[in-house]
């Protein structure tokens, strides 16, 4: 990035190609639209260019793009729909605590697999969402995640948890 | 199978490096990828954001303190000349004016009084003698790279050939001499003039002896025609050269000429009046003269 900042463009071609895909597919997954993750993801990236001079290399590049791309994605949100009611929520954890032998057990396809996580990746609150794309899909810490989200690292990793008990109601309904 | 689990236990597999059991049906999920025409869009927007000629934030920093900079330095280099200007004597373009004076050389006419001043004795140096040794180069030939000590003795050079040349100009704003002739016909007529006195004498002694043969009225018309120039005769009596005058006096009438030679004798102009006298004598050798000019006939 400093590279770039020093007027190499090649630099940020490589940085560009690097970091597309996982952008990308952190958006997506977060708006579940194409259209406003393809606004979003060169969105992004132009906030990264116009702001490059600010780029300080004690930060990691990919947590420093992320969190343009989350600063964009809350902006977004709070425009367009309301967030997960807490009642929601508890709704979700009253069905994930009932005991195991309750639950009908299924075997699922794969194909069934990866319909039901998306469908509860698209259900997931938005904080819980981003929390878990930016482990699974960047691979971040809670740290990191809490530096993006700017939530406290033990809220972080609360949200993961709510996350994992949401995709998990998900395939035992 | 993903099914309901320790909520514990799956943090701690989501945190570990392959994220567990869900991370691994997530990586199964359909890869997106952004389309080409935003890979375009955005790296041309990079280059255009590096060739768009604006500089980093450092650089144009670099060039705000480099200007500045320089700015200072031209103060500082104007406020010393300033300063330079204000100690030293000051070298005005004004200067140049009464140098360049004595360097005018006045033309006028050379008349029979600047004649006999030039084989005068000439006084202290004409203006062309003090000016020419002495004419400082111009100002604008003292470049910067004269130092300052030799601009200081071409000033002093420069003054002392000011107070030479200063009276000086006075002659050379005279008026010009009432008689504009060119010099060369000047000089040729003078002999011409000589010898046309000859024969206007004889042609006189002619006319004398006829005049008195003839009568009166020859005589009155010869009075007539010399008295025409002595109605002018407020030629200048200051410095007439000796042919001029001389001429002059053949023009008046024997008694008028004859109180102008007394008049020169008062003058203690003996020679000019020893000179007219002859001259009168030989227009009039009959005519009786005092004893005091016989006298300077001898």
């Amino acid at each position: 990035m400093l590279a770039y900042v020093g007027g190499d463009l090649l630099a940020f071609e490589m940085l560009y190609r690097h970091h597309r895909r996982t952008l990308y597919r952190f958006l997506m997954q977060t708006l579940r639209h194409r259209a406003d993750t393809d606004e979003l993801f060169q969105d992004t990236w132009s906030r990264l260019i116009a702001a490059r001079e600010r780029y300080r290399p004690e930060a990691k590049f990919t947590t420093w793009l992320l969190q343009i791309a989350h600063n964009l994605i809350v902006d977004r949100f709070r425009r367009q729909r309301p967030q997960a009611s807490e009642e929601e929520t508890e709704a979700v954890f009253r069905k994930l605590d009932a005991p195991e032998s309750d639950e009908p057990e299924r075997a699922l396809t794969e194909f069934e697999q990866r319909r039901r996580l998306q469908l509860a990746l698209e259900d997931l609150p938005e904080e819980q969402r981003v929390a878990f794309l930016l482990r699974v899909e960047s691979g971040l810490g809670l740290d990191e995640i809490a530096t993006i989200t700017g939530a406290g690292r033990e809220t972080v990793k609360s949200r993961l948890r709510y996350a994992l008990a949401r995709i998990r109601a998900r395939f035992a309904t | 199978m993903i099914g309901p689990r320790d909520p514990d236990r799956d943090i701690d597999d989501l945190l570990e490096d392959g994220g567990g059991e869900i991370g691994d049906l997530y990586r199964r999920l359909p890869r997106y990828e952004p389309p080409r025409r935003l890979d375009r869009a955005i790296l041309g927007e990079a280059a255009r954001a590096v060739h768009s000629g604006k500089p980093p934030r450092r650089q144009r920093w670099i060039v705000g303190v480099g200007s500045a900079a320089g700015l200072v330095l031209a103060a500082g280099i104007a406020w010393r000349i300033g300063n330079d200007a204000m100690h030293s004597p000051p070298v005005a373009p004004t200067e140049s004016a009464p140098v360049m004076a004595p360097r005018v050389v006045p033309v006028e006419p050379i008349t029979e009084s600047a004649r006999t001043r030039r084989d005068e004795p000439a006084p202290a140096s004409s203006p062309m003698d003090s000016a020419a040794p002495a004419a400082p180069p111009p100002p604008t030939a003292v470049t910067g790279a004269v130092s300052k000590r030799a601009a200081n003795e071409v000033d002093k050079a420069r003054k002392s050939v000011e107070l030479k040349a200063a009276p000086k100009p006075a002659p050379a704003q005279e008026p010009p001499p009432p008689l504009p002739e060119p010099q060369a016909t000047r000089q040729a007529e003078a002999p011409a003039a000589f010898s046309s006195d000859a024969k206007e004498e004889q042609a006189k002694d002619k006319a004398a002896s006829a005049e008195r043969e003839t009568g009166a009225a020859a005589d009155g018309l010869f009075r007539h025609r010399a008295q025409q120039p002595a109605a002018g005769g407020a030629l200048p009596q200051s410095t007439p050269s000796s042919s001029v005058e001389l001429r002059r006096d053949m023009q008046l009438a024997p008694e008028e000429w004859l109180a102008h030679i007394h008049q020169l004798m008062r003058q203690g102009r003996r020679q000019q009046a020893a000179e007219s006298l002859r001259l009168f004598m030989r227009a009039h050798p009959d005519w009786e003269i005092s004893d005091d000019l016989r006298e300077l006939q001898r």
